[in-house]
């Protein structure tokens, strides 16, 4: 099992990626949309993206945009969304472009094995 | 934080005379964790003098609140996701087909707590059931009051609304208050709250005119209670069910009464009761 955390802050991809890896998946890491191109171009085996909105380079909506209009990507990895951006339009928004769940920070190891339940994803469950 | 052998047994009497539920010397903590809020709210230094606080006035509202922290378990929408794919796949379609389309069907959840699970159990039959808006009517009963006003209010925090809730489904059922979520209106018609105590003979006129019930959730209760008293609490809830209903309790919990009688139904290696 494969996760890839892209996020610009350095804090959120330690405690996320250690929260994936204690779940069992190996973890790989991007600090913007373009870094989470590259490792998807890299490992098309990813089985979940846990993606932050607002990133420098390229945001998080425009790399899911990106992601989906790829055939080999319009259903799988599935993409958690994990952000500061908490308003109904914003989900609404990402929910459209393909965004499979939805983690409004902050966010706990429960939150996170609540919407692998919910995805049907396997995780360790130690 | 220990407890006095004498406080803890009139503390542990207290709650199973007030609310049925057994707290063995084993499981002190439970006192320990649940109640060491209302000890930092009220400003008392130990059990030891909350107890006794509590024996000076039973029927006070400390006395209230302590059964209210002990009866009121934090939950989380779609409590492991088998009893809801149950109703979906399995519940449901027969009793749609063997009442016939447009019949009121009734739902009884049996410790309502905050109202997720009603909540939960009103998706799935929106999602499964036509004319669910209509036709589905869900009681849920509780012994703390404050558990009852949470979940009348239907207003759940951003934390709460990520334990187990689909997003589809919270921006589709939800409306946005701030950076709390509340069950759309027209669909809070759907479910009433009451106060009612599983353990006491006045349940059949607590529940009076909800009933009699399609389907009863009573999940994860029945541990709390003796073995005598979980075969008395079955046969109450029997006694409000339709032949044919289906109860659904907790994954390791047995449907057993002195009286009714129960078909265990197996669904994806977990059982489920149905009334005979």
């Amino acid at each position: 099992m494969k996760a890839l955390v892209v996020d610009d802050a350095k804090v959120v991809r330690v405690s996320l990626g250690r929260m994936m890896k204690q779940l069992g998946y190996e973890v790989l890491e991007a600090a913007d949309g373009a870094q989470g191109e590259e490792q998807m171009a890299a490992n098309p085996d990813v089985d979940v993206v846990m993606l932050d909105w607002n990133m420098p380079v390229m945001n998080g909506y425009d790399f899911l945009v990106g992601l989906r209009k790829n055939p080999a990507h319009a259903v799988s990895p599935r993409v958690i969304m994990v952000t500061t951006e908490t308003g109904i339009g914003q989900m609404l928004k990402a929910l459209a472009a393909g965004a499979d769940e939805y983690i409004m920070k902050p966010f706990d190891k429960d939150m996170v094995m609540s919407k692998l339940d919910i995805l049907g994803l396997e995780y360790a469950d130690s | 934080m220990s407890m006095t052998d004498r406080e803890f047994g009139y503390m542990s009497t207290f709650l199973l005379k007030s609310s049925g539920i057994v707290v063995p010397k084993d499981k002190m903590y439970l006192l320990r964790s649940r109640l060491q809020p209302l000890l930092r709210k009220h400003k008392i230094e130990s059990l030891d003098s909350l107890a006794k606080a509590v024996r000076s006035n039973e029927m006070g509202a400390l006395a209230h609140e302590v059964v209210d922290a002990m009866t009121t378990n934090e939950t989380l929408f779609f409590r492991d996701q088998y009893p809801y794919e149950a109703l979906k796949t399995l519940v449901f379609p027969e009793i749609v087909h063997s009442k016939g389309v447009g019949k009121g069907i009734n739902i009884w959840s049996a410790a309502s707590s905050r109202g997720q699970e009603a909540i939960s159990i009103m998706l799935t039959a929106l999602e499964s059931v036509p004319q669910a808006d209509r036709r589905i009517h869900i009681l849920g009963t509780d012994l703390s009051d404050e558990a009852l006003a949470y979940a009348t209010a239907a207003l759940y925090t951003q934390m709460e609304v990520q334990r187990g809730m689909p997003v589809k489904m919270l921006v589709r059922f939800f409306n946005q208050e701030g950076s709390n979520w509340r069950i759309r209106p027209e669909l809070q018609v759907m479910m009433k709250f009451k106060k009612g105590n599983l353990v006491s003979d006045q349940l059949a006129g607590t529940v009076r005119g909800h009933g009699p019930f399609d389907v009863v959730f009573l999940r994860n209760v029945l541990i709390y209670f003796t073995v005598e008293e979980r075969k008395r609490v079955i046969d109450r809830i029997a006694a409000n069910m339709i032949k044919g209903g289906y109860l659904i309790t907790g994954a390791t919990e047995v449907a057993q009464g002195v009286r009714s009688q129960w078909e265990m139904v197996s669904f994806k290696n977990k059982r489920l009761w149905k009334l005979l």
